[in-house]
């Protein structure tokens, strides 16, 4: 479902960049990844007042990074499929469901979905967190001021993890390591031997950690993703269970991490949205969603173009790749009201943080919970007249994935 | 082609042509019916879809999963009987007049 065809001949003549005739993608040249790392917003915000689509030489990508255009992309993934033969991520991860589409896709969605249900979540998940959160918040509680990078978000997201994939003695130190080495092998498009073996590296560990388990849930099963894979409607091969299970080591830790450190970091910044959050109770999910619109911890994921295509009166080709900046669209003036703060009262718009689409997130249900229901409203409750370091301060980083790179606090004992 | 019936929380109804195999979201996506947000585009993940369906033709309608069954308890608005998720509900020439009421929220 949710492939509808392209609205083409209407988006050329009437798209909101006024041109009768698609034009040619324009290049941007003078981008460097390094500027892009520290700060995308304003290259994007650049980039989008003159096109939908803008190609970037130093990214390899076309780089989309209007709202509507994206939304266009997710509702006809026949044409902008997922599925990618050049992919780095096949090479280091195997080929997941991230990188398929229509019906494999979907049998392989099919098999993950019962530990994700919000009805799982909240019953299953949620007390565990709960448990998670306040055992790390205590061991930081007397000492009056901590990296919440390090101390806490790092390892509430790395724990919750081991817990949901059904992992057994496996520390949250080393799941943490695995995903950043998949990370750094996925992302290695200069080569290096050792981001490679490194890799590689994690990647048999993950299988081991995996097939320390498998015959547990086999004959018990319960609601850990291994376990669901191994009962699945559709029987799921080792290889799928393994790389399904990469592709979330991979990519489902650091985002709530990030995530918990962005709403921490814009309430404290904040200090009257602070203090109505917390004297309300009831503006926790707002805070969450502000969070990753404003700061998506996913900033940009990849399509391929398989036809020829206009998208937003730019001409696409097939085979053309693409950059998906759901960063730059959740920010999308035309969109969002001075869409560059922090804003927890903000009228109730749908974004794109999640993505949108046959992909969009499996763990909406599972942040949400983890990040917005417990961690953060923890992390309030608990640390008294909570605030930034004032000499320590705190730095983002990236535009691929992107989050805090520390975050120093210190409240009152 | 049928047409179906959204009928807004203030009461106005909203008469639409609905194209045969698509969805319910589809079509109040294509013929901008407010109220249908369908932040999953279909993937049955985010319940932003959810529609009260008569209760006289829900036996028109394909059988509720599992998955619908849990995501239908946490949508924004209180579930009722005919609570749906609309982008799992293929449109069919039995769905000629059907009304299909939108939540007050999503
Ligand atoms: C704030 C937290 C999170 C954000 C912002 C986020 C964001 C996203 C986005 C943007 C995608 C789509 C990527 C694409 O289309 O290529 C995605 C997919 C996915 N996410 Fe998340 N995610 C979060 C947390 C999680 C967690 C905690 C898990 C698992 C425990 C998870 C599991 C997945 C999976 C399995 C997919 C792939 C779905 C598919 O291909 O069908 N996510 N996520
Ligand atoms: S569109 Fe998301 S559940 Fe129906």
């Amino acid at each position: 479902m949710g492939n509808r065809m392209p609205v083409c001949t209407q988006l050329v003549q009437s798209g909101r960049y006024g041109k009768l005739m698609a034009i040619a993608v324009p290049t941007q040249d003078g981008i460097s990844l390094d500027a892009l790392y520290e700060d995308p917003f304003p290259i994007f915000r650049q980039m989008s007042e003159k096109s939908p689509v803008t190609w970037v030489p130093s990214t390899n990508l076309n780089l989309v990074t209007g709202f509507e255009e994206i939304m266009e992309i997710e509702r006809n993934s026949s044409i902008y499929t997922s599925t990618n033969p050049t992919s780095l991520m096949n090479q280091v991860l195997g080929r997941s469901l991230m990188r398929k589409d229509g019906e494999p896709h979907a049998l392989e969605r099919k098999a993950i979905e019962p530990s994700f249900r919000p009805g799982v979540v909240k019953n299953h998940w949620s007390p565990i967190f709960a448990a998670i959160a306040d055992q790390l918040i205590t061991g930081f509680e007397k000492d009056g001021s901590t990296d919440l990078f390090q101390n806490f978000a790092a390892p509430m997201a790395s724990l919750s993890l081991i817990e949901m994939l059904g992992f057994k003695d496996v520390a949250w130190q080393d799941i943490a390591c695995w995903s950043q080495s998949l990370m750094d092998a996925m992302s290695n498009y200069g080569g290096s031997g050792d981001a490679r073996q490194r890799g590689r590296d994690a990647s048999a560990a993950i299988d081991a950690a995996i097939d320390a388990v498998v015959p547990i849930y086999q004959i018990t099963p319960n609601p850990s993703i291994i376990s669901s894979m191994l009962h699945a409607e559709s029987a799921q091969s080792i290889e799928q269970i393994r790389s399904n299970v990469k592709v979330i080591i991979g990519g489902g830790l650091n985002e709530p991490r990030d995530s918990i450190l962005t709403a921490t970091y814009g309430l404290l910044s904040n200090p009257q949205q602070q203090a109505k959050a917390i004297e309300s109770g009831a503006l926790w999910g707002a805070v969450f969603e502000e969070a990753i619109r404003w700061v998506a911890p996913i900033c940009m994921y990849p399509r391929r173009v398989d036809s020829d295509v206009v998208l937003g009166g730019v001409q696409l080709r097939e085979g053309d790749q693409l950059g998906v900046c759901v960063a730059a669209a959740n920010r999308d003036p035309s969109r969002f009201e001075q869409p560059d703060e922090f804003n927890i009262f903000r009228k109730k718009q749908s974004h794109l943080g999640f993505g949108a689409g046959p992909h969009f997130c499996a763990g909406t249900w599972v942040a949400r919970q983890m990040v917005g229901a417990i961690a953060v409203p923890q992390l309030f409750a608990r640390l008294k007249d909570l605030r930034l370091d004032e000499d320590k301060k705190a730095k983002f980083g990236g535009w691929v994935f992107r989050g805090p790179l520390n975050l120093p606090v210190q409240w009152t004992v | 082609m049928p047409r179906i019936i959204f009928v807004h929380p203030d009461g106005r109804r909203q008469e639409v042509e609905a194209g045969l195999g698509k969805s319910v979201m589809e079509t109040a996506l294509d013929q901008g019916v407010e109220g249908i947000i369908a932040e999953c585009n279909g993937s049955a993940a985010c319940a932003t879809c959810h529609a009260y369906f008569d209760e006289s033709s829900l036996d028109l309608l394909p059988p509720i999963s599992e998955h619908e069954e849990d995501m239908l308890d946490f949508a924004a608005s209180q579930r009722l009987q005919g609570s749906r998720l609309s982008c799992q509900i293929t449109v069919t020439d039995a769905m000629e007049g059907m009304c299909i009421q939108l939540p007050e929220s999503q």
